[in-house]
């Protein structure tokens, strides 16, 4: 195995390094804005480093009754994890099926699924809010679960995954007199962590960063999730800069914690994919 | 007995396939379909609906308003799909490498796809902004005179199409890598031995393999594209004066703002002939230039 | 096995048809309705009348006239304990306490009430109340300001107050133009809460400062005009003049020209005059010149600018008093300046009652109580959370005698000459339509004539839809 030349190394890191501060480097400002009083906040130039430190901004945060900053937190936790677990599960069974089992019309439903992606969301809200308030879901957890149980994106990339492990165990397993369901359980599944591990991820940040829809179905402040909780935020505050970015930085914070917590799984699973080779 | 195997197998499929497809067809499909029917309705949903047939497709094809839209959408697709395709190629790139650190930076370049747009577009509005905010501050410190960005008509879009591009690159970001990755190292090897330099190797090994994951990206981030509205509807609501309504927006006004659910829906089923027109097209050019492996 | 997968197939498609019957007949009658409005989205912070952090924005237009099966309920008998839903938009943050307040009272004088209390934001007030009432779960009691009122009352939405509660109220208690604002067709549907109006704020230092005289009720626009350009500095951030560029600030400024929004008998815009164009180009030639532009404005909203004593005239609601307890350090207010008269916004909110509520009665009597009861009269006068909308004279007084402002009088001299709204039956995409030809003209994309002739020729379009 061939090492990369010095230079190269330290060019790469170089370049990636800066790189990365401009992605990580407005959530440190977020930080700092958050951390400055009103009236050194439009003062030039500006600094990373707020003198006095105020936090006067997050007093008014968690002191205002009208803000339940963290119920909208913990609602957004519950159904972004409640979404992915579903998905998740929805489609590798669903994965399975397609490429495990074969029944008349396989392609076509398949292609159905995909087709659904490219329908705008917007186009069948309305309907959508209909059936809520007939299931009596509206204002619900289950109105913001239950719509997002399967992804067809989910299915798409598991049956890439499926696809792609190699037959042999399970052939032996069938020959052995073991039943779909076992297959699946024993043999596809774990074998296929990687990719779950990734349509997981994908499932809670699309469900946490869900705006429109619990715009529509959920209007009780106390069953808001993050982002529409924000934003009724930031229609009543404008211009109330280290206010608005203290409630950006306390929705920040948990989940970003949840990432770096996730993220050595998801990238264990990339490499291990990489290494197979 | 195949009476009973049918059975079983039936029953096997339907176990298997129903968790997903249920939902989807009473939450999808069935939304879709009765959208379809609200699109020939004159309909606020409190009035009973009045039939009006395509009047409403009428209606928004010769509507300025909607072309209009219809070319942000397309100003913002054509500014944000190559920069985050080419800037996410280049960063996946220089990721690929067993060194240590590099899961660090992974996860550098993914934080902003974790967070909300509600709190991206409230960040790059105070980043940009106009007086006061950081970018033009460091613009003036090497003496350029920054625009008004998100304030700005001529640059409003240029504003969310940057937030944009910062946000998911790392999303894609991801996706190239692990289509990097699953390039087999033998293939680098036999390349090397044979004399090949980094770049050759690049040109014609990397590229090639990758094009696949590529194309899964283009495909996407140009449906993607076509249905933006999260950050357009909280960073500058389609203005100023306009100039940043795209499509999606003008169907969430109308059917909210102005109760003119057929409208919205005729507009929505418009737009998704265009998507899939160009999806189709896009699918059809593949085979010039992608290659699958074996 | 051909056998098994086609009976499958028939009961899946079996199953698939009957979810799409069962929506298509859903989204086919939905029952219970009110009104309908949108996102206050595209009006960006030079939008409103009144901005940030105020509890009561002004007006916004609905968009259709709706019909609904109006229930008749007869009064419910009274003695179970009942809970009342009360969705808002003017108490916010900034009042939430007093109107927790005037609850308290309510409560206490009506043991086996209880009211349960929702502050929603302006800006998705009007979304949340259609959908809330187009998915059945409409509040049974709520606000609605001006604009939408017609629309709701004309689809049968609300209940007709003075039948449910008779004895209750009082018509007489209430200023005669708050109240008739609220009576539709002869059934009174709403009792008005409060009332409120724009006046023009100015600060007496930068007037001294510049040396020039304070406005008064003689002033007209030329009188505007002229001292905003004696006190702007743009060097210093010193501004002269401040008035938002929407269709609530043009349909007031064309009245206050002698023009007409719509003739005679609203067929036809007609704010396309010579007069409409002096009117829009007063507004919009200020940005600028005398007003900041919005990156002028660098991300502050244009109280905290007037605080801040960057700009000299503010025109503005009164709901803004209570903000400006302490900062800046000297202003006080006077009628807003007209060009061939005066002409001021009226605006007022009401509180009414679903007429799907299953207690008429006793969400009568609330929604009488909080326009009218003592208690809401104290709790608005002592907290500048707009004024009530009953005449009570000794309450008035120490109200009239809170500084600032010294000059409480402009506030009751400019009801003198009111602009009423226009109303049509898409009232929001009327007022966009509006806003976004002005917003054009100061992006110098199109010249006031221009902008407004074509506005119009949209919105003759619209009537006629």
């Amino acid at each position: 195995m061939q090492t990369e030349a010095r230079w190269a190394v330290y060019l790469r890191t170089t370049i990636i390094a800066v790189g990365a501060l401009v992605f990580v480097f407005p959530f440190l400002w977020m930080i700092s804005t958050s951390l400055t009083s009103a009236g050194e906040l439009f003062k030039l130039p500006p600094k990373l480093i707020p003198n006095p430190i105020d936090f006067s901004g997050y007093q008014r945060l968690f002191g205002n009754p009208s803000l339940p900053l963290l119920r909208w937190v913990a609602n957004s936790l519950l159904v972004a994890l409640a979404v992915a677990f579903l998905q998740v599960l929805t489609s590798a069974m669903a994965a399975y099926a397609f490429t495990r089992l074969n029944f008349p019309g396989r392609n076509v439903i398949f292609v159905a699924f995909l087709a659904t992606l490219m329908v705008p969301f917007q186009v069948m809200v309305v309907p959508l809010f209909i059936e809520m308030r007939f299931l009596g879901l509206q204002e619900t957890y289950g109105a913001l679960i239950i719509p997002d149980m399967a992804s067809p994106f989910a299915v798409f990339l598991l049956r890439q995954a499926f696809l792609q492990l190699p037959r042999e165990l399970e052939e032996s397993a069938f020959v052995d007199g073991a039943g779909h369901i076992r297959v699946f359980l024993q043999f596809v599944l774990p074998l296929s962590r990687p990719t779950l591990a990734t349509v997981a991820v994908f499932s809670f940040m699309g469900s946490w960063n869900n705006f429109l829809w619990p715009l529509v179905v959920i209007h009780d402040p106390s069953m808001m999730t993050l982002p529409l909780g924000l934003s009724t935020m930031s229609s009543r505050f404008v211009t109330d800069w280290n206010l608005l970015l203290a409630g950006a930085t306390v929705s920040v914070l948990p989940i970003i914690a949840v990432f770096l917590f996730a993220q050595r799984y998801i990238l264990q699973g990339i490499a291990m994919s990489g290494l197979k080779g | 007995m195949v009476g009973d195997r049918g059975w079983r197998k039936a029953g096997l499929v339907a176990l298997f396939l129903l968790p997903a497809l249920l939902p989807l067809v009473a939450f999808r499909i069935v939304p879709m379909l009765a959208s379809v029917w609200v699109s020939t309705q004159e309909w606020n949903l409190l009035r009973a609906p009045v039939f009006v047939g395509v009047d409403n497709y009428v209606d928004v094809l010769t509507d300025p308003k909607f072309h209009k839209g219809l070319v942000n959408t397309l100003y913002y697709l054509a500014g944000y799909l190559p920069l985050v395709l080419i800037f996410a190629l280049i960063v996946a790139l220089l990721l690929n490498s067993k060194l240590k650190g590099m899961a660090l930076f992974r996860g550098a370049y993914f934080l902003p796809v974790v967070t909300s747009w509600v709190v991206v577009a409230l960040l790059w509005k105070w980043i940009l902004s106009p007086e006061g905010g950081l970018v033009n501050y460091l613009l003036g410190l090497i003496g350029i005179d920054g625009p008004g960005w998100w304030t700005d008509p001529g640059w409003a879009m240029p504003s969310i199409i940057i937030a944009s591009v910062w946000k998911d690159l790392g999303f894609n970001m991801l996706i190239l890598l692990a289509g990097l990755q699953a390039i087999p190292e033998h293939l680098y090897e036999a390349a090397r031995i044979d004399g090949a330099g980094a770049w050759r190797r690049i040109r014609s090994i990397t590229i090639p393999l990758l094009t696949p994951s590529i194309l899964f990206v283009m495909v996407l981030t140009m449906i993607g594209s076509f249905q933006v509205f999260d950050q357009v509807y909280v960073m500058t609501q389609g203005g100023p004066a306009g100039a940043t309504t795209v499509v999606m927006e003008q169907v969430v006004r109308h059917a909210f703002r102005y109760g003119r659910m057929g409208t919205a829906s005729a507009m929505s089923w418009v737009l998704f002939a265009i998507i899939l027109a160009f999806t189709v097209l896009q699918l059809r050019f593949q085979r010039r230039w992608v290659h699958y492996a074996n | 096995m051909r056998h098994s997968t086609i009976r499958r197939h028939q009961r899946v498609s079996a199953v698939v048809a009957a979810l799409a019957a069962a929506a298509l007949v859903l989204a086919g009658c939905s029952s219970g309705s009110e009104g309908s409005e949108g996102p206050q989205g595209s009006q960006g912070s030079q939008g409103s009348a009144g901005t940030s952090g105020a509890a009561d924005p002004g007006p916004t237009g609905t968009s259709d006239v709706a019909d609904a099966d109006g229930s008749s309920d007869k009064p419910a008998p009274s003695g179970d304990p009942v809970t009342l839903q009360f969705f808002n938009f003017t108490a916010g943050t900034d009042h939430a306490a007093q109107l927790q307040a005037i609850v308290d009272a309510f409560e206490k004088q009506n043991p086996g009430i209880t009211i349960e209390v929702t502050n929603g934001s302006f800006d998705t007030y009007f979304t949340d109340l259609q959908t809330r009432i187009a998915g059945g779960t409409a509040p049974d009691t709520f606000e609605l300001n001006y604009e939408n009122f017609v629309s709701f009352a004309a689809s049968g939405a609300l209940l007709d107050l003075t039948k449910a509660a008779p004895d209750a109220i009082k018509p007489d208690k209430y200023y005669p133009k708050a109240y008739d604002a609220f009576n539709y067709q002869d059934v009174q549907y709403g009792l008005p809460e409060s009332f409120s109006n724009v006046v023009l704020y100015y600060n007496k230092d930068l007037f001294d400062a510049a040396g020039v005289a304070y406005p008064t009720k003689d002033w007209t626009w030329k009188d505007e005009q002229a001292a905003a350009e004696k006190i702007t500095n743009v060097d210093k951030g010193i501004w002269g003049d401040y008035q938002p560029f929407t269709f609530n600030e043009f349909y007031k400024t064309l009245a206050q020209n002698g023009g007409s929004f719509f003739n005679a008998d609203g067929t036809k815009a007609t704010f396309n005059s010579p007069e409409g164009v002096q009117a829009a180009a007063f507004l919009t030639d200020k940005v600028g010149k005398t007003m900041p532009t919005e990156a002028q404005m660098a991300g502050k909203g244009d109280d905290v600018l007037f605080k801040q004593g960057k700009i000299a005239m503010w025109h503005t609601g009164i709901w803004m008093f209570g903000l400006l307890t302490e900062e800046p350090a000297n202003w006080d207010i006077a009628i807003e300046p007209g060009n061939v008269q005066h002409a001021s916004h009226f605006f007022s909110n009401a509180a009414v009652v679903s007429a799907s509520t299953a207690h008429p009665v006793e969400a009568a009597k609330w929604a009488n109580f909080l326009a009218s009861s003592d208690e809401t009269v104290k709790q608005r006068l002592d907290n500048n959370w707009e004024l009530p909308a009953v005449i009570n004279d000794d309450l008035l007084k120490p109200y009239m005698q809170q500084h600032p402002p010294a000059n409480k009088q402009a506030v009751f001299d400019s009801l003198d000459a009111v602009v009423v709204p226009p109303v049509t039956e898409h009232q929001q995409e009327m007022q966009d339509i509006v806003t976004l030809n002005l917003q054009k003209v100061v992006q110098k994309q199109m010249t006031v004539q221009q902008a407004l002739d074509d506005a119009a020729e949209q919105v003759d379009a619209l009537l006629q839809r």
